[in-house]
């Protein structure tokens, strides 16, 4: 029975692939607009590094035409199939220089970047030189703000992750490949939840991810993002309850709720004196209030690359990190 | 003394009384709201453990958010208030712009045009710190408004000079920003541009407390020359008044007081635009009055201010400069309704 049902559920989403892959025209409903691809894309651009990297991972380097938006250095897996794709910039390009690509097909990781006020362009000027335009879908979910990273009102899930695998590996006509990565990836995931099982509820965590300076407010996860869903995977609790996907919390609040375990971003990113991790440690045990959590004393802090507390590819990796840090503290009990 | 100039004292004296008390409160406030529920009991302990006075024993970790987060804060936003409302009445006597003031003259752009330089562009290769920059850019915005405003001086040259500089240093942020900075989703630098006092421990209050003393007592010294500025410089030079050394002297005080306070704490503006004309409105144009009242006025002014930004969306806080302006600008309009039905 229990198998049957096992079997059922992964059966599931695999016929609906099935049904719907290698028949182009493809209409895909994605972020509110519907995208329509003739045929599969031999010329995409990628628009955000994690977008980049899910092409690079279904081996479609050499159907790309550029990258750009990128904020550390390629996966290393993926360093040799990265050399084969141009780079239109490392921050944000203009429309022209992307255009200049001829590209077929634009995968966007952000809506900041190709939304309605997309710094890049808007999907429909793309459309309008019939260049059809996909975003992921893990950031469909947030609202847009300006003024922050927006927020999010449903908990980000892995789901979102699969689905953009699974439409782009369809549209670039691998669908075999998606549903490849997306085995092994949930084949990892599995492995955390089996290893940690509920042997974590009393830990709780906090996601230091920047600040604007070193010992003012930081930039902490909320509760509904990348970094929500590592702790809801690892049974722990996240001290943050804001469903915003950064907001700016003060250190005297941290403490109030004096985590367990205080996990911090590194990156190469140097905007910031706070982007760097050495910095970030300095301050924990030099100061004054912060010092003197339990956390920091009983040296539970944890590095993890900042890009994991994004919804991207490395989430996963994000996890197994926390979980086996968790398990060398000793706070699997 | 007439009877009316013992009657004017005597209002002055309460007056002083009033707001130094109301300084207090809103101090002792501040020490005592925050995201960690700290019972008042421990709160005073803290106090006074850490002052040597008593030997009570309180949670340390209580004890260190009282005395190094909380206080700390309180003391910075009162000196860091008082600062900017002193700077702000100087510019405007010294100028003889009604709008003078530092965040209008460029000087906040200038400090963030300073703090990217050394933090994208390497400046000083690490061995100056981020505040090193600021402060130096805030310097550099107010030396090149001082140099385009010097000379025969109307009332738009002055505010002319600053959007010149603001235009200029902002654009210089935004350049080197957009070249050098890496990529990332929303965010921006603009730290600087906003102000905050949650990074300000002791060492911080040691630099505000004494930048803003001398800061102070170095314009009262000047609070008779400043009077005769009022009416012209000329005037002035015909009262006998060193023209050209007061003015430099009290432009060197004014730049060193905000170019601390914007490298410790980022631009808060409206500060020193409101505060001077409300306390003009109180106790008159007179600089012997008028400056420590401003000191006082925009000490309490910014403790509240800061009290607010905490409470109003906790645990998240609101920019510093958002409150100061969502506070300021009705309180302004006040003003100036009223000022106009007078006149």
């Amino acid at each position: 029975m229990k198998y049957g049902l096992i079997a059922a559920l992964v059966a599931l989403p695999l016929t609906a692939l099935t049904s719907t892959a290698f028949a182009y025209p493809l209409t895909i409903e994605n972020c509110g607009s519907n995208v329509v691809i003739d045929k599969a894309p031999q010329k995409a651009v990628g628009l955000g590094q994690n977008s980049t990297e899910i092409l690079l991972m279904l081996g479609l380097a050499d159907r790309m035409a550029g990258s750009a938006i990128w904020v550390s250095p390629v996966l290393p897996e993926l360093a040799a199939d990265n050399q084969k794709v141009h780079r239109i910039a490392n921050s944000t390009p203009n429309f022209e220089a992307v255009v200049a690509r001829e590209p077929d097909f634009i995968a966007a990781q952000f809506l900041t970047s190709v939304g309605p006020q997309g710094r890049v362009g808007t999907r429909q000027q793309f459309a309008d030189l019939g260049v059809p335009s996909y975003v992921s879908p893990t950031d469909c979910a947030v609202t847009d703000n300006a003024a922050s990273d927006g927020a999010r009102k449903k908990m980000f899930s892995m789901d979102l992750l699969y689905q953009e695998i699974d439409e782009l590996s369809r549209m670039f006509d691998v669908a075999d490949r998606g549903e490849k990565l997306i085995a092994e990836i949930k084949a990892r995931e599995a492995a955390v939840r089996a290893r940690v099982a509920d042997k974590a509820k009393d830990v709780s965590l906090v996601y230091w991810f920047s600040s604007p300076e070193v010992a003012g407010d930081a930039w902490v996860a909320g509760k509904n993002g990348a970094s929500g869903y590592i702790t809801q995977v690892l049974g722990a609790k996240n001290i943050v309850t804001s469903e915003q996907e950064w907001p700016l919390i003060g250190w005297e609040a941290i403490a109030a709720e004096d985590p367990t375990v205080i996990v911090i971003g590194t990156m190469d990113r140097r905007n910031q004196p706070a982007d760097d991790p050495v910095a970030k440690r300095q301050f924990l045990i030099t100061d004054p209030v912060v010092s003197k959590l339990d956390a920091v004393e009983k040296g539970h802090i944890v590095e993890m690359d900042a890009q994991a507390m994004n919804p991207t590819i490395r989430t996963i990796t994000g996890l197994e990190t926390v979980a086996a840090s968790l398990e060398s503290f000793g706070l699997l009990k | 003394m007439t009877a009316s100039r013992i009657r004017l004292w005597a209002a002055g004296t309460a007056g002083v009384l009033l707001v130094l008390t109301a300084l207090l409160v809103a101090m002792t406030a501040g020490v005592a709201i925050g995201e960690m529920t700290i019972p008042m009991k421990t709160t005073v302990a803290a106090v006074t453990n850490r002052l040597g006075l008593t030997e009570i024993a309180v949670p340390r970790i209580q004890e260190a958010v009282i005395w190094d987060y909380r206080l700390s804060r309180s003391l910075v936003a009162a000196f860091c208030g008082a600062g900017l409302a002193l700077s702000g009445a100087i510019l405007q006597s010294l100028l003889r712009n009604p709008l003078a003031e530092p965040y209008v003259l460029g000087i906040s752009a200038g400090a963030s045009t300073g703090a990217v330089s050394v933090m994208l562009l390497g400046f000083g290769a690490g061995a100056i710190s981020l505040s090193a920059g600021a402060f130096a850019g805030a310097l550099l915005a107010f030396a090149f408004v001082v140099m385009l405003a010097s000379g025969r001086q109307t009332a738009d040259r002055t505010i002319l000079a600053g959007v010149a500089a603001s235009q200029l240093f902002n654009a210089l942020t935004s350049y080197i920003v957009s070249t050098s900075a890496n990529a990332e989703q929303a965010r921006s630098v603009m730290f600087w541009l906003l102000g905050s006092f949650a990074g300000v421990r002791w060492p911080d209050v040691a630099l505000a407390a004494s930048v803003v003393s001398i800061g102070l007592v170095v314009c009262i010294w000047h609070s008779r020359a400043l009077d005769a500025f009022t009416f012209g410089e000329d005037a002035a030079r015909s009262l006998g008044i060193a023209v050209q050394r007061v003015r430099i002297v009290l432009l060197l005080v004014t730049a060193l007081m905000t170019a601390t306070m914007v490298s410790m704490v980022g631009a808060i503006g409206f500060v020193g635009l409101v505060i001077p004309h409300a306390a003009r409105f109180i106790v008159g144009p007179g600089h012997m009055r008028l400056l420590p009242a401003c000191a006082l006025v925009g000490a309490l002014f910014m403790v509240v201010a800061d009290i607010v930004s905490r409470i109003i969306i906790a645990p998240q806080v609101l920019p510093i400069g958002v409150v100061t302006a969502l506070v300021g600008v009705p309180f302004f309009s006040v003003i100036l309704y009223r000022a106009r039905r007078v006149a």
